[in-house]
């Protein structure tokens, strides 16, 4: 009974115990922090990897596969299949209005099949905002301020068209990353506010170069294109926000020969080029002869899953699927190899590599801190040393009166229980309001100090994506307490073999 | 055990078992690699209800012969016994001399002792909240804390209870050390100089209220001191010289 009384008013007595609850609390704070920021940050990777490629993939690069319609066809006969979706990726120049060029990555998507399988209308940025952004108080967000325009605008790039202001028609349009441009700085508050005071991108126009490679991997002709901009789109990873640009499947796919046409073919049998002389002008001519006919081709299928199949699963499925596929389709990729380019979300090339170096470096950031945090276990154990020196002879008055040696080891294990606790719960409450505020301190710290810690283009995210996961708060608090009970142990030990007469001549 | 042994351990009253026996007891301490001998040989009965003075200048080890016989220390292993209603205290293990303290005895110091973050009435209560364990000590509060306000108020600190320590005058102090020490109704109370730091006037008076609750409840009570006026309110005066019991005139 009097551990518990004396817990109390020893806590609130003396400054020593609240330094050790402070430096508890900041420990608690510290690991808590970087375990929701790094973890935020895998959440985050992974679940954009997921967003932009859906469960499973089936990539062939350049060279592309036909009869995809078919084998499309196939995937989503399955009842394992939710969604299937075509799409094109190469790389390509864009040119800016303003004459900047830079090189990206074009994705040719058909926009309904792809929103099926990825959600990407929600991507998109320039749409009405279904609750106001709470740090918008300026209404600076135009999301806000021009809702009509912005259902516009989510119609236009959720159909990657846009219609032309003079003749009213509809006209295949880009959709880019918000990042592409750099004309969008961030607010604070999180939106994005466009460097012209207006709606993204001067002008309001691109033109896109592409280079179509033969089957063989040869250039071909350099093809260009202007297209509008139809809207942006966010994934919140800056990698893919600053480097990608969407357009529609069937645009893209003639300027890169996928699309279906005539095969023609020089000598070999039949088809081919020929000169051909009118039998009443006698003039010569080249006549173009078909060989057969070319099927359309694209680089990637994606492929989601319905409910409750693990992508494992799907993968699985869809080899299955494919092989079938092969067997009546001689032209198209090896089914041997299949493993390599059918593959579910997490090993895509590049972002599997990724995730397991940031999972790897979790663990090590991780142990890092866990370490240094140890230095709250010393500094416990440093002041409950310096504390039973000093109550010492309150220990012998203790033993005087009857208390045991267990009791009084009760005691300082109390004590330094009470301080874990009180330690830890603060160093949550601190974490919490932190990683809730991480961006806007960040930002604060930027503009106040120059300090800028989150790079986007270094850590792909445009902002810095913690948040506390409720098991491993409670497993660093019980950490926090754990440390502060360690810290009390020696001293208590120490306290509880004193000799009690000793303890009460000490002076 | 030496003659003048034998004559302080049989001032006890002849037709009572001694509540307290200490024969032949020996006791030494080790600083560093020097062993310094402090009770060589040291006898004394306590009969029930006895108030016995242990009188001797400073160093004559009747601090340790108090610590001994309250169980807070344990004699050598040559020494002899010392018993409490026969049993000895030398066969105790930890647990049964922590409860020997708490139940059958109550210390009261020079230097008061008392725990300066606990006011009057939660000072009065440790020995109460040592010897019950929680749910015992919640059950019973009401009585523990009427119990203590009683006994705080026979000793004149009825409006102190909420005082802390440091804001009392050293009598006030050591009266609150003396309703500590009589909170558990401890056979024998084992007052260590009560009145060694106090002036002449608080002493005495710190003795009258002492020597008022032995009269109305026979409680035992052995008081060391070197002030042969303290001793003198004794029923016995057993002299201590350089670790031995003597008795008659004292040798220094």
């Amino acid at each position: 009974m009097f551990q518990s009384l004396l817990t109390r008013r020893y806590l609130v007595s003396k400054v020593m115990p609240l330094l050790a609850a402070v430096a508890v609390a900041l420990c608690t704070a510290m690991v808590l922090i970087v375990w929701s920021v790094m973890g935020g940050f895998l959440t985050l990777l992974i679940s954009s990897g997921r967003t932009l490629i859906g469960d499973v993939e089936i990539s062939w690069p350049v060279v592309g596969i036909p009869h995809y319609e078919r084998l499309m066809g196939d995937l989503q006969a399955d009842p394992m299949i939710e969604a299937v979706s075509p799409t094109i990726e190469t790389f390509g120049l864009l040119g800016l209005a303003t004459g900047e060029r830079r090189t990206v990555r074009v994705v040719g998507i058909e926009p309904a099949s792809y929103h099926a399988v990825t959600g990407y209308r929600d991507q998109l940025w320039w749409q009405p905002l279904v609750e106001g952004l709470e740090g918008d108080t300026g209404g600076r967000d135009l999301r806000n301020t021009h809702q009509p325009e912005m259902a516009f605008y989510l119609e236009e790039g959720s159909r990657l068209l846009e219609k032309d202001p003079e003749t009213d028609e509809l006209r295949p349009a880009v959709v880019v990353g918000t990042q592409v441009s750099r004309w969008n700085i961030r607010d604070p508050a999180g939106f994005l506010v466009p460097l012209n005071n207006d709606f993204f991108l001067p002008d309001r126009e691109v033109s896109l170069t592409v280079l179509p490679l033969s089957q063989a991997g040869v250039a071909i002709n350099v093809q260009s294109r202007k297209l509008p901009v139809a809207n942006e789109f966010t994934t919140g990873m800056y990698e893919v926000d600053a480097n990608y640009v969407l357009m529609p499947l069937d645009v893209l796919q003639p300027l890169l020969n996928m699309h279906a046409g005539r095969r023609v073919s020089q000598g070999g049998s039949g088809g081919g080029v020929r000169v051909a002389v009118d039998p009443v002008t006698g003039e010569e001519s080249f006549v173009v002869e078909a060989s057969g006919e070319e099927p359309a081709r694209v680089t990637n299928i994606l492929v989601r899953a319905v409910e409750g199949v693990t992508p494992a699963e799907l993968e699985a499925r869809v080899e299955e699927i494919y092989f079938g596929f092969a067997r009546e389709f001689e032209d198209a990729p090896p089914p041997s190899l299949a493993a390599n380019w059918i593959y579910v979300w997490r090993d895509k090339p590049g972002l599997s590599s990724f995730i397991k170096a940031v999972e790897k470096e979790i663990g090590l950031i991780l142990l890092l801190f866990l370490i240094v945090s140890l230095t709250a276990v010393f500094l416990v154990f440093a002041i409950f040393w310096s504390m039973i020196s000093e109550k010492t002879r309150d220990i012998g008055i203790l033993r005087a009166v009857g208390a045991s040696t267990l009791g009084i080891i009760g005691l300082f294990l109390r004590y330094g229980l009470a301080i874990g606790v009180v330690g830890s719960v603060c160093g949550l409450a601190l974490a919490i309001v932190i990683v809730d505020n991480i961006n806007p301190i960040h930002e604060w710290l930027g503009r106040a100090l120059g300090i800028v810690v989150w790079d986007p283009a270094t850590y792909y995210f445009t902002e810095i994506p913690a948040r506390v996961v409720p098991w491993q708060a409670l497993a660093v608090a019980a950490g926090g307490m754990c440390s502060a009970l360690l810290g009390a142990l020696i001293p208590a030990i120490r306290a509880a073999t004193m000799d009690p007469v000793r303890a009460l001549r000490f002076e | 055990m030496t003659m003048l042994d034998e004559h302080a351990a049989s001032a006890a009253s002849a037709d009572q078992e001694p509540l307290l026996r200490a024969r032949d007891v020996r006791k030494t301490y080790r600083l560093g690699k020097v062993t310094v001998p402090v009770l060589h040989g040291c006898s004394l009965d306590v009969a029930p209800g006895e108030c016995v003075a242990v009188l001797g200048a400073s160093g004559s080890g009747k601090s340790t012969l108090l610590h001994l016989l309250g169980g807070l220390d344990r004699p050598d292993k040559d020494s002899g016994p010392i018993t409490f209603e026969g049993g000895d205290l030398r066969r105790m293990g930890g647990r049964g001399l922590d409860r020997y303290r708490t139940d059958r005895v109550g210390f009261v110091f020079q230097f008061y002792h008392l725990l300066p973050e606990l006011d009057v009435l939660h000072n009065a209560l440790l020995p109460s909240m040592v010897r019950l364990n929680r749910l015992a000590f919640l059950a019973q509060r009401s009585a523990l804390r009427e119990r203590a306000t009683a006994t705080l108020t026979r000793f004149g600190l009825g409006d102190r209870l909420r005082h802390k320590p440091r804001e009392l005058s050293g009598g006030e102090r050591q009266r609150v050390a003396i309703a500590r020490a009589l909170m558990n109704g401890p056979d024998v109370l084992l007052a260590d100089e009560p009145t060694g730091n106090l002036d002449a006037k608080t002493g005495a008076s710190i003795l009258d209220a002492l020597m008022a609750y032995r009269a109305e409840q026979g409680q035992t009570m052995v008081i060391v001191t070197h002030d042969s006026a303290t001793a003198d309110r004794a029923d016995r005066i057993v002299h201590l010289h350089d670790g031995k019991v003597v008795s008659g005139a004292p040798a220094f």
